[in-house]
């Protein structure tokens, strides 16, 4: 029962020969809401997909509720999970595709469903639906199922920012009343920010950040000051980024103390900045060696 | 699961209903003309072994008069395929197609259970039209089986219960055929053509060892009329047993002709017979009972390897 709703040990997944995820190791711990962040390709998707037993890892394990998604299929009754485009039978009426999800679920609660369906005639085919309805049923599908865990992948990718928002409310509506672990995955990060109070970050399909949005945001600073030689600054343990604008060096750095040196001026930094940083496509050396270039540079 | 088939389904059922309701239509209307000549001309007093004077002229005509649409019901040999092609190839291919297997097979049916039910469900489906249609084509076809009999390759795979097997072979190669290709128009194409050569294989070269063929010695000059029968090869030999070749033969005809004898009569004067090798029409249900039980099988088979594959699908 306390099971861990996912659990990634040395997850790869290959295609080819290309790895699209290599070498993950991640606890998403319960009754998390999870934003999965990461650029375009980073293995979000892939991820999920084999968190839903849609694909089998090349190498490694996941665990989902404690179940291994491909031997348990049965244990899929609980996970609601909403694919990339939401696809369903574009033929099917909402209704029809409705009772298609209450035939094959046995823990499927109507009220659920029919809650989030309101505004949307139950007789119109999928293929009619906007993009902002389609979305809206297929999370009624996933929510539907009373999900201990609820993935899904770029739900907000096509519709507009109201529409987005209003999608999200009812996706916390939903969760808050069952209580269900959320990973939400979005390459768009103000999609995320506004509701996750956890975050992983993808890149190149390797674990870049992970940890809850409080923590990070605590042991992060920005810092601003001018462009010179300097030594160590007390209370930085690592540069994460530099960025210069004329004389200007900002970096973010992660902190192990309280940062006084009074020539730099220190600022919070919004979870937005922060994931963007870690992401920033153009040149991205891990943390580690970006370090050794700080300390030489700091000489 | 019979709710979600019988939802994605329903159309391939009407498709089906259509299909057999035309079949039966024009059935009903080619028949009457039929059975018009057949009452008219008397023709079941021709009825082997039964043999009035003239039925030598009056089948051959009965058998001219309708030879066409005879040749037309031929078409019934690959309506099966049918199955395989609208049925079973669109099946998983059409799901991978669009990406709904992903919300298919992420619901609280396991996809194995998923695949089995819908087979099944639609293998009952098929296999009940099949028969239909093969019903009717029997009930068509009667009046020339009772003539030419119905083990022979143009009555034995419209007719009895090798239909309905056929179809059932054809669904189950669609449905592996749309789990391999993942494209609807390649698994159509694939099922089309396994289909086209198991068919061509087994009724070329496995129909006619079943049992062991029967032989007969006749005359060699006699046209090996043995109505009913499925005659498998009809060769031409000497007094010690060994074969004529065509050329020997022909050979023989040319010297009794300058000769200035009956070539007829000069054959029969160097010992020559026909052994004819054949299968009795009496055969024909064992036969029919062993080529459905062999398409059957390989149904079953091709649906196991399929289930065994889904597991591991899309990769």
């Amino acid at each position: 029962m306390s099971s861990p709703p996912l659990v990634a040990d040395g997850l790869g997944k290959r295609f080819r020969r290309d790895w699209a995820l290599r070498d993950l190791t991640l606890t998403i711990p319960k009754g998390a809401v999870v934003g999965l962040a990461g650029p375009n390709a980073a293995g979000k998707s892939t991820l999920l997909s084999l968190a839903a037993g849609v694909l089998a890892p090349s190498e490694g394990s996941i665990s989902v509720l404690g179940d291994d998604p491909l031997r348990t299929p049965e244990i899929l009754g609980e996970v609601g999970y909403v694919a990339q485009g939401a696809p369903l039978y574009r033929s099917f009426r909402v209704e029809d595709t409705i009772e298609y999800a209450r035939r094959t679920n046995s823990r499927w609660d109507r009220e659920i469903a029919v809650e989030l369906l309101t505004r949307i005639d139950s007789r119109a085919k999928v293929g009619a639906l906007s993009a902002g309805e389609r979305a809206r049923l297929a999370l009624a599908l996933a929510l539907g199922k009373r999900p201990r865990l609820v993935l899904l992948d770029e739900p907000f990718a096509s519709l507009d920012p109201l529409a987005a928002r209003e999608l999200l409310q009812l996706l916390m509506d939903g969760v808050a009343e069952l209580g269900a672990t959320v990973v939400v995955a979005s390459h768009v990060v103000a999609d995320i920010q506004r509701v996750c109070d956890h975050i992983v970050l993808l890149t190149g399909g390797c674990v870049r950040l992970e940890g809850g949005v409080e923590e990070l945001l605590e042991s992060h600073r920005l810092l601003t000051g001018p462009r010179r030689p300097l030594g160590s600054i007390r209370g930085v343990r690592e540069v994460v980024r530099e960025r210069y604008s004329g004389r200007q060096l900002t970096m973010l750095v992660t902190t192990d103390g309280p940062i006084v040196d009074p020539s730099w001026t220190v600022d919070r930094v919004s979870l937005e900045e922060l994931l963007l940083a870690y992401m920033a496509p153009e040149r991205l050396p891990n943390v580690r060696k970006m370090e050794r270039v700080a300390l030489r540079w700091h000489g | 699961m019979a709710w979600v088939t019988w939802r994605q389904h329903w159309t391939q059922a009407v498709g089906a209903l259509g299909l057999l309701v035309a079949l039966a239509v024009a059935a009903v209307l080619t028949r009457l003309p039929i059975a018009a000549a057949f009452d008219h001309d008397s023709i079941s007093a021709c009825v082997p072994p039964a043999a009035r004077t003239g039925c030598d002229i009056i089948v051959p005509h009965f058998e001219s008069q309708f030879g066409g649409l005879v040749t037309a019901t031929r078409v019934m040999a690959v309506v099966p395929a049918l199955a395989g092609l609208f049925v079973g190839a669109p099946l998983i291919a059409r799901e991978l197609e669009f990406g709904t297997y992903r919300f298919a097979w992420t619901q609280g049916v396991s996809r194995r259970r998923w695949l089995l039910s819908k087979t099944a469900l639609l293998a009952v489906g098929t296999v009940v039209a099949a028969g239909v249609a093969s019903l009717v084509v029997m009930w068509w076809r009667s009046p020339f089986d009772t003539l030419e009999g119905r083990i022979g390759p143009s009555g034995f795979d419209i007719e009895g219960i090798v239909v309905p097997a056929y179809a059932l072979f054809a669904l189950a190669l669609g449905v592996l055929a749309g789990l391999v290709f993942r494209r609807t128009v390649a698994a159509m194409t694939a099922t089309l053509i396994a289909f086209g050569a198991t068919r061509f294989l087994v009724s070329e070269f496995i129909r006619p060892h079943f049992m062991a063929p029967l032989h007969r010695v006749i005359s060699a000059t006699t046209t090996s009329a043995m109505p009913g029968d499925w005659v498998l090869s009809n060769t031409l030999v000497d007094g010690g047993g060994r074969q004529i070749t065509a050329s020997r033969e022909e050979l023989a005809v040319l010297h009794a002709q300058q000769a200035g004898i009956d070539p007829h009569t000069y054959i029969l004067t160097l010992g020559w017979r026909r052994i004819v090798s054949y299968q009795p029409a009496g055969r024909f249900w064992t036969f029919q009972l062993l080529e459905a039980g062999l398409y059957a099988g390989l149904a079953v088979a091709l649906v196991l390897v399929a289930l065994w594959l889904v597991r591991r699908t899309p990769a």
